[in-house]
C-alpha cells in the first residue's frame, strides 16, 4: 500500500514536471514571437487602411495557419491525458445537459404555441361556416323574393279554400243533423192532407235556402231579393226572418234577403 | 499618437484584462465587481476608463488588454459621442476581435431605438458584436457579466485551440438588415 502511494506520488511528481518543461517551452516561444511583432509594430506605420482589407488578410492568413498545423497532443504523459481527457469531458456533458433542457423548454413552448393557434383557428373556421350559411341564406331570400311573395299568396289562398271548404262541410252537416227536412210522416190524423201536401210541392232544405240567399247577394247586389215561394217550408223561413239572418223586402212581403253582417 | 495597440506586450499567465470604457461611469464599477467575483477558473483583471486615449503615465505597467468594451448608456446622447471619438484612438488591428459594444437600456423609448440603430451600425462597420444589458438589477448586471466573461475568455486566447477571437468575431458580429437600413 505504501509502495503505492509512493509510486503514485512519483508518478505524479514526475508528470508535473513534464508539464512544466513543456509549459517553460511554450512560454520561450511565445517571448520569442512578440519580439517579432513589437519589431513589426515598431517598423510599419499604422496607416488607416481599410478594416475589411486589414480584416480579410488576417481571416486568410489565419486560414493557412489552420490548414498547415496538425493536430498533436497537448504531452504523452497518460495521467496528464488523463485527467485533461476527464475535466473535458465533464464540461461537455454539462453544457450538453444544458442544451437539452433548453431545447426542450423551446420544444414545449412551440407546442404550447400550436395547440393555441389550433383552437384559434378551429373557431375561426366555425366563425367563417356560420357567415357563409348566413350569407347564402340571405342570397337565397333576395333572389326568390318575387316567387315567394307569389308561393306566399298561393299558399295563403289554399288555406283559405281548405278553411272555407270546412266551414262549408261543418255548415252542412250541421243543417242536415239539426234542421232536416219535415218528414213526410207528420201526425197520424192529417196524415193524408200532409202527404198530399208534401207530395205536392218539393220543400228545399234549409242549406239550399241559405245558399240561394248567398248567391243572390253575392251574385247581384243591387238586388239580393230572393222570392219566398212553396218550395220555401214556412217554418224555416220565420226562424231566419226572427233569428235576424234575412229581412224582408220593405215593400213586398214576399221577399227576403240576407241580412248584411259582412259589414265594412 | 498613442494608439492601443492589442499586441504590444506580452500576456500574463492565465490572466485575462478587459478595458471598460464608459463615459457616464454607472455600469462600470457594478459590471467590474461582478466580473471579479464570479466564480471562474482564470484571474482576471479589470480596468476602467471614460474614454480613450488612455492615459500615458500609465502605459508602462498597464498589462495587455485582452478586450475593449464600450459602453453606451442609450439614454444619453454625449455617451454615443464620446465612444465614437474613442473609436479613433484603436489600432486598427484592435477591430479583429477584441472590441465589443455594450449598450444599455435598449427598450426605454423611441430616441433609445434610434440610437441602437446607429450604435448596430457602427458595430456593424467594424465587425464586432452588439450586447444588451440591463443595468438596474443585480440579475441584469450578472448576466451582462457572464457574457463578457465568455467573450473574454476567447479573446485572452483560453478558449480551446479552434475557438479565435478572430472567429468569434466574425461569428457574433453585428449585422445591420436591409429593414433597418431603410428606416
Amino acid at each position: 500500500m505504501d509502495q503505492e502511494a509512493q509510486s503514485s506520488q512519483s508518478s505524479e511528481a514526475a508528470a508535473k514536471a513534464v508539464l512544466l518543461e513543456e509549459c517553460e517551452e511554450q512560454f520561450g516561444l511565445l517571448q520569442k514571437l512578440q519580439n517579432e511583432i513589437i519589431l513589426t509594430d515598431t517598423e510599419a506605420n499604422d496607416d488607416q487602411s481599410n478594416e475589411a482589407v486589414n480584416r480579410l488578410i488576417a481571416v486568410t492568413s489565419e486560414l493557412e495557419q489552420w490548414q498547415e498545423m496538425e493536430p498533436k497532443l497537448l504531452t504523452t504523459s497518460p495521467e496528464v491525458l488523463l485527467a485533461v481527457g476527464k475535466e473535458e469531458l465533464q464540461r461537455l456533458n454539462n453544457q450538453l445537459k444544458m442544451v437539452l433542457s433548453c431545447s426542450q423548454a423551446k420544444l414545449d413552448a412551440q407546442k404550447k404555441i400550436l395547440k393555441r393557434e389550433q383552437t384559434w383557428q378551429a373557431e375561426k373556421k366555425e366563425a367563417l361556416n356560420a357567415v357563409c350559411e348566413k350569407i347564402t341564406r340571405l342570397q337565397l331570400e333576395n333572389e326568390k323574393s318575387e316567387h315567394s311573395v307569389l308561393q306566399d299568396m298561393k299558399r295563403k289562398i289554399n288555406n283559405l279554400k281548405d278553411y272555407h271548404s270546412s266551414l262549408m262541410e261543418m255548415l252542412s252537416d250541421m243543417l242536415a243533423e239539426h234542421f232536416p227536412l219535415p218528414d213526410p210522416q207528420g201526425n197520424g190524423t192529417k196524415k193524408k192532407r200532409a202527404a198530399a201536401y208534401d207530395a205536392e210541392m218539393n220543400l228545399i232544405s234549409l242549406s239550399e235556402i241559405i245558399e240561394r240567399l248567398t248567391n243572390k247577394t253575392l251574385e247581384t247586389p243591387h238586388d239580393p231579393y230572393v222570392i219566398t215561394d212553396d218550395t220555401f217550408w214556412p217554418p224555416y223561413t220565420e226562424m231566419l226572418l226572427r233569428n235576424g239572418i234575412a229581412t224582408r223586402h220593405p215593400e213586398d212581403c214576399n221577399k227576403i234577403r240576407l241580412e248584411n253582417f259582412f259589414g265594412i | 499618437m498613442a494608439l492601443l495597440t492589442p499586441f504590444s506586450k506580452v500576456p500574463e499567465l492565465n490572466t485575462a484584462t478587459v478595458l471598460l470604457v464608459e463615459n457616464e461611469e454607472e455600469l462600470q464599477s457594478k459590471l467590474a465587481n461582478a466580473l471579479v467575483q464570479y466564480k471562474k477558473d482564470f484571474n482576471v483583471n479589470v480596468r476602467l476608463a471614460r474614454k480613450l486615449p488612455l492615459p500615458v503615465e500609465n502605459k508602462e505597467t498597464r498589462p495587455r488588454i485582452d478586450l475593449i468594451v464600450f459602453v453606451v448608456n442609450l439614454l444619453s446622447e454625449r455617451s454615443l459621442q464620446s465612444v465614437e471619438s474613442s473609436l479613433a484612438h484603436l489600432h486598427s488591428d484592435c477591430f479583429l476581435g477584441k472590441v465589443c459594444f455594450l449598450v444599455t437600456d435598449a427598450r426605454c423609448g423611441s430616441h433609445t431605438q434610434e440610437r441602437l440603430v446607429s450604435v448596430r451600425k457602427l458595430a456593424a462597420s467594424h465587425q464586432s458584436p452588439v450586447l444588451c444589458a440591463e443595468h438596474r438589477t443585480v440579475d441584469g448586471v450578472n448576466a451582462a457579466a457572464v457574457r463578457l466573461l465568455n467573450i473574454l475568455k476567447v479573446s485572452a486566447g483560453m478558449s480551446p485551440i479552434a475557438t479565435t477571437a478572430l472567429y468569434l468575431s466574425s461569428l457574433t458580429r453585428c449585422s445591420v438588415t436591409s429593414d433597418l437600413e431603410e428606416d
